[in-house]
């Protein structure tokens, strides 16, 4: 209970005005640059360090929070409605989400998106508050081989966004793990498919590439094929609103994607992709809709939202408990710690306990001022749709480009993304599913460092995979999702022949 | 036995089970050159190993497909606007590329996906183009302090 | 234009160019500072703090800072040498990390054809192992790294960068065969650190500020840090003291482009000097927990020539650079 008493303490630090307008700032900031692709929490609170500097402690801190949540809802919004993923791990978001928007429900998609962040984003603080020492324990115990096996589950949910072919599922998935071979190999300091081309030896940038794919692509599938098929975006058809089954079909994915997102983002090395892809394989797998995903199913916005918001929070974990930086912004939020001499770490909930409740408070606060913020502005944010088309295109085009170009001022980065375009063009026109690009860029670059420090640990002995309960369990985990589906068909064969 | 008309042959299919060949071989090649220097790593050969196999293994799966003609059916295509959009981004690249600046790019690039999606203003377009460029400009160049390409035009403000 | 006109408007330049020698020339300047690295890291940092002393102090009028991010800073020396040649008011943030970032990707430019102006700060590596570990000391660390360097994994930075040599270095001071080293590199954000929390690996190996508040909580024991003898104290053991020949440091430092003048070449110095002495950029250095090591002109010149070489022999050694 004592855990409650000083996050009363802390609500009281964060509620006053003064807090509470840093928090605004924050809120809106942040999701202003979340709109922009490139663009994203981690730039902007590095950009705004040094005019923070001046501002007390507590109320630079509550402002990064801010940042934090907004650059989140920011970066959801532009995936559901123009397709273009403000960050990675709004990806799956804008599967689904995009979808429903082009089906004119784009309203209830940002609502869903919304609630969903507020509900996963206040269980996931709660649990910052109350498991954060726990957790860490967990979380550090986490060695090379365990984060490979938890790879190995997240490629097998993979083939939840092939489509209806899986050679050419497999065939996309494995243009994303060709794209992840490009540059600098971490584990040997050698280049592999760069060309000499010292650009290419940073690997390619997961937002270059989904904004190339997603955003730059369909303009091109859409604009060649205006002659034939007049594409009518409906900004709104039926309820702005949520309705009775919107709810009835939310709430759980909202509260499986926060069991997804929490526990992962915690890891020092989860990210928030990895929970938004297992919650967007779940929902897929759970539905009683199955036949609505690929034409706009709400579950499948409600859990990926969920999962990042969660996974937001969850990287709090070891930020605030071991001073463990696992995100980009939470190293911004460290260095801005280290600004005011605070270390966080072991010490600081002991030295500065003001302070960190402060900041969960905080969280709670940014995150309701969101929600107050974004669901009156739905009905503004679907208007967007209403811009006639040229515009709308032309408009996405600039915003991608300028996120490219200002996160990385080189034209090289902007070939990139023209080529990747044309490349997500292509597959558009092919039939080829875009999502698993993105996921083996992501995950394949992890799996394979993973595996190469748990075989340099061991000497090279693969026993060790299965002598590591947490790998065992999850492999078992893997094994099991891959067979299952082969099992069952099978036995539903058998029980035909029986009948 | 006659092959029915759906079941031609698909042109483009073989196209990208060859373009897949390529890309294993590429990968290939290029992880002949690399070296193993730590006795313990397994080596940054393995997975350029697993993804050229897996690419040729879908090559010929996709090749497969496109002999008995299982693609699905595509539409007709018109290249104009294509060339109209990645014109535009080709005249964004080059200016950058120059030192032109982004927001001249960032005007044209506008203009012709707006001129790519039936708009006939191309001029109107420019201007609104130019607009978004300055407002951003100043919304992330000079509140953020982020390094924007600048050239002749960012120097004004 | 008459030439009455054209008298005028020469006299009225010359008596501008002089106007600008009579009031301090420095405070006229207009610095650029490119960071060749992504916003948020530490050049970019440094770059961005350089820009606050410089401008609060009045050392310079206005100061500019871009980022030219890729490749550990390949890309921004790249466009240093080729387009800003012979430019007295730009300046480039580089560090230790640039000289073998610089030999292991082959870079076609290299730090001899900038001009070198100071050295700003520096970070020393520290070696730590889990609170749990039976290594207590350097010398049962390099005790155990010479009986097998196999079975002693280290958990670091990415291959070829300050972690990594320095690792090389103590197993070869050690008496070992530094190409044996059993070195695993993590990337950013913590992960080497959470690896060595969770007693993955034997040994632990990066800039002190990353392992400052785990060795204060007592999870991590600090073995030694890579700073000179005289600087060990009884809170941060040196090394060297410990009788392992081994001294490193992450510097940070600022160079110009190839081609400026020595005026301009001494107008930068001159800025530097007065930068490091002020208030300002103490105080940054403070909040900041950085290291003042300044050291300007030629004594940086010679210090990082010296520097090339040594990282040239280690990176041979590993195999990262082929001779």
């Amino acid at each position: 209970m004592e855990a409650f008493t000083s996050l009363a303490s802390g609500l009281s630090v964060a509620i006053q005005p003064m807090n509470l307008l840093f928090a605004l700032i924050g809120v809106l900031l942040g999701t202003a640059v979340g709109v922009l692709p490139g663009i994203g929490p981690a730039l902007t609170v590095a950009l705004l360090l040094p005019i923070t500097f001046k501002l007390d402690p507590a109320g630079s801190i509550i402002m990064f929070a801010g940042i934090y949540y907004g650059g989140m809802y920011g970066g959801s919004t532009t995936a559901i409605l123009i397709n273009t993923p403000g960050e990675s791990a709004s990806m799956a978001t804008a599967l689904e989400g995009n979808l429903m928007a082009k089906a004119g429900r784009g309203g209830p998609a940002l609502a869903t998106s919304a609630i969903g962040s507020f509900v996963a984003g206040t269980i996931a603080t709660l649990g910052l508050t109350l498991l954060a020492p726990y957790l860490v324990e967990v979380a550090v115990s986490f060695g090379p081989e365990d984060y490979f096996a938890l790879m190995c589950v997240a490629f097998v949910t993979v083939s939840a966004t092939f489509g209806d072919s899986p050679v050419r599922g497999l065939s996309s998935l494995f243009i994303g793990l060709l794209l992840g071979l490009v540059g600098i190999d971490i584990l040997s300091g050698q280049s592999r498919l760069s060309f000499g081309i010292p650009e290419l030896y940073d690997n390619i940038e997961v937002t270059t590439l989904a904004v190339g794919l997603f955003a730059v692509g369909e303009a091109l599938y859409v604009a060649s094929r205006r002659h034939i098929h007049e594409e009518k975006l409906e900004a709104v058809r039926g309820s702005l609103w949520m309705t009775k089954e919107d709810w009835k079909r939310s709430w759980k994915p909202w509260l499986r994607g926060t069991l997804y997102g929490f526990p992962i983002g915690a890891l020092p090395a989860g990210g928030a992709e990895i929970p938004t892809f297992l919650s967007y394989a779940t929902e897929k797998k759970l539905t009683k809709y199955p036949e609505d995903f690929g034409k706009g199913a709400i579950e499948g916005v409600a859990g990926p939202e969920a999962a990042n918001n969660a996974s937001a929070a969850g990287t709090l974990v070891p930020l605030l408990t071991l001073g463990l930086p696992t995100s980009a912004t939470a190293a911004m939020m460290l260095a801005g710690f280290q600004q005011y001499g605070l270390n966080p770490g072991p010490l600081l909930f002991a030295e500065q306990p003001n302070l960190v409740w402060g900041l969960i408070a905080s969280l709670f606060i940014a995150n309701t001022m969101l929600l107050v913020l974004n669901l009156p502005l739905v009905g503004l944010w679907v208007k967007l749709l209403a811009i006639p088309q040229p515009w709308l295109y032309a408009g996405i085009l600039v915003f991608a480009t300028m996120g490219t170009i200002a996160a990385n001022p080189s034209p090289v980065e902007l070939i990139m993304l023209a080529v990747f375009g044309v490349l997500g063009f292509l597959m558009r026109r092919f039939d080829f599913p875009i999502a698993p690009v993105v996921v083996g860029l992501i995950l394949g670059p992890i799996a394979e460092s993973q595996l190469r420090r748990a075989l340099s640990i061991s000497l090279g002995d693969p026993m060790v995979l299965l002598q590591s309960p947490i790998s065992a369990t999850l492999l078992g985990i893997a094994v099991i999702a891959l067979v299952l589906p082969f099992v069952l068909k099978g036995m539903g064969r058998f029980k035909a022949v029986e009948d | 036995m006659t092959t029915s008309p759906k079941r031609r042959i698909d042109v483009a299919g073989l196209v990208i089970a060859l373009i897949l060949i390529g890309l294993a071989g590429l990968v290939w090649w290029d992880m002949t050159k690399l070296q193993i220097l730590s006795p313990y790593d397994l080596g940054p050969k393995v997975m350029p190993i697993v993804v050229s196999v897996g690419l040729t293994l879908l090559a010929i799966g996709n090749g497969i497909g496109a002999l008995r003609g299982d693609l699905p059916p595509r539409d007709s295509l018109d290249w104009k606007p294509i060339i109209l959009i990645l014109g535009g981004l080709a005249c964004l690249i080059a200016l950058v590329a120059v030192g032109g600046g982004f927001m001249i790019g960032t005007a044209i690039l506008f203009a012709t996906t707006s001129a790519a999606f039936g708009r006939r203003a191309f001029l109107t377009d420019l201007l609104i183009g130019a607009v978004i460029a300055v407002f951003i400009y100043l919304l992330f160049g000079k509140l953020l302090t982020l390094s924007l390409p600048a050239g002749p035009l960012e120097h004004l403000f | 234009m008459s030439h009455f006109r054209k008298g005028l408007w020469r006299s009225a330049l010359a008596a501008a160019a002089v106007a600008g020698f009579v009031t301090s020339a420095a405070a006229q300047m207009e610095l650029k500072i490119m960071a060749p690295a992504a916003p948020g890291g530490g050049w970019d940092q440094t770059a961005r703090s350089m820009q606050q002393a410089l401008t609060q102090a009045g050392i310079a009028k206005s100061v500019q800072v871009a980022n030219v991010p890729g490749a550990g800073g390949s890309i921004g020396i790249a466009q240093l040498v080729n387009n800003s040649k012979g430019d007295g008011n730009q300046l480039m943030v580089m560090g230790y990390v640039m000289v073998g970032a610089l030999l292991t990707n082959k870079s076609p430019v290299t730090l001899d054809q900038t001009t070198p102006i100071a050295r700003l700060t520096s970070e020393y590596e520290a070696i730590v192992v889990p609170a749990s570990s039976p290594i207590k000391s350097v010398k049962e660390l390099a005790d155990a790294i010479k009986a097998d360097p196999a079975k002693v994994t280290w958990a670091g930075g990415s291959a070829g960068g300050v972690d990594h040599i320095a690792a090389a270095l103590f197993a070869k001071a050690a008496g070992a065969d530094p190409t044996k080293i059993n070195y695993i590199p993590f990337s950013g954000g913590g992960e080497a650190l959470a690896a060595i929390l969770g007693g993955k690996v034997t040994a632990g190996i990066s800039g002190y500020g990353e392992f400052e508040s785990q060795v204060k909580a007592g999870k991590l024991r600090l073995l030694g840090l890579t700073s000179p003898a005289d600087k060990a104290t009884a809170d941060l053991p040196s090394i060297k003291a410990q009788g392992l020949d081994l001294e490193i440091a992450n510097w940070r430092a600022v160079v110009a482009p190839p081609g400026i003048s020595a005026d301009q070449k001494k107008a930068l110095m001159d800025a530097m000097d007065k930068m490091a002495k002020s208030k300002e950029w103490q105080e940054i250095l403070k909040a900041k927990g950085w290291e003042d090591s300044y050291m300007s002109g030629d004594a940086f010149a010679k210090n990082l020539a010296d520097e090339q070489g040594r990282t040239k022999d280690v990176l041979t050694a590993v195999g990262l650079v082929k001779s």
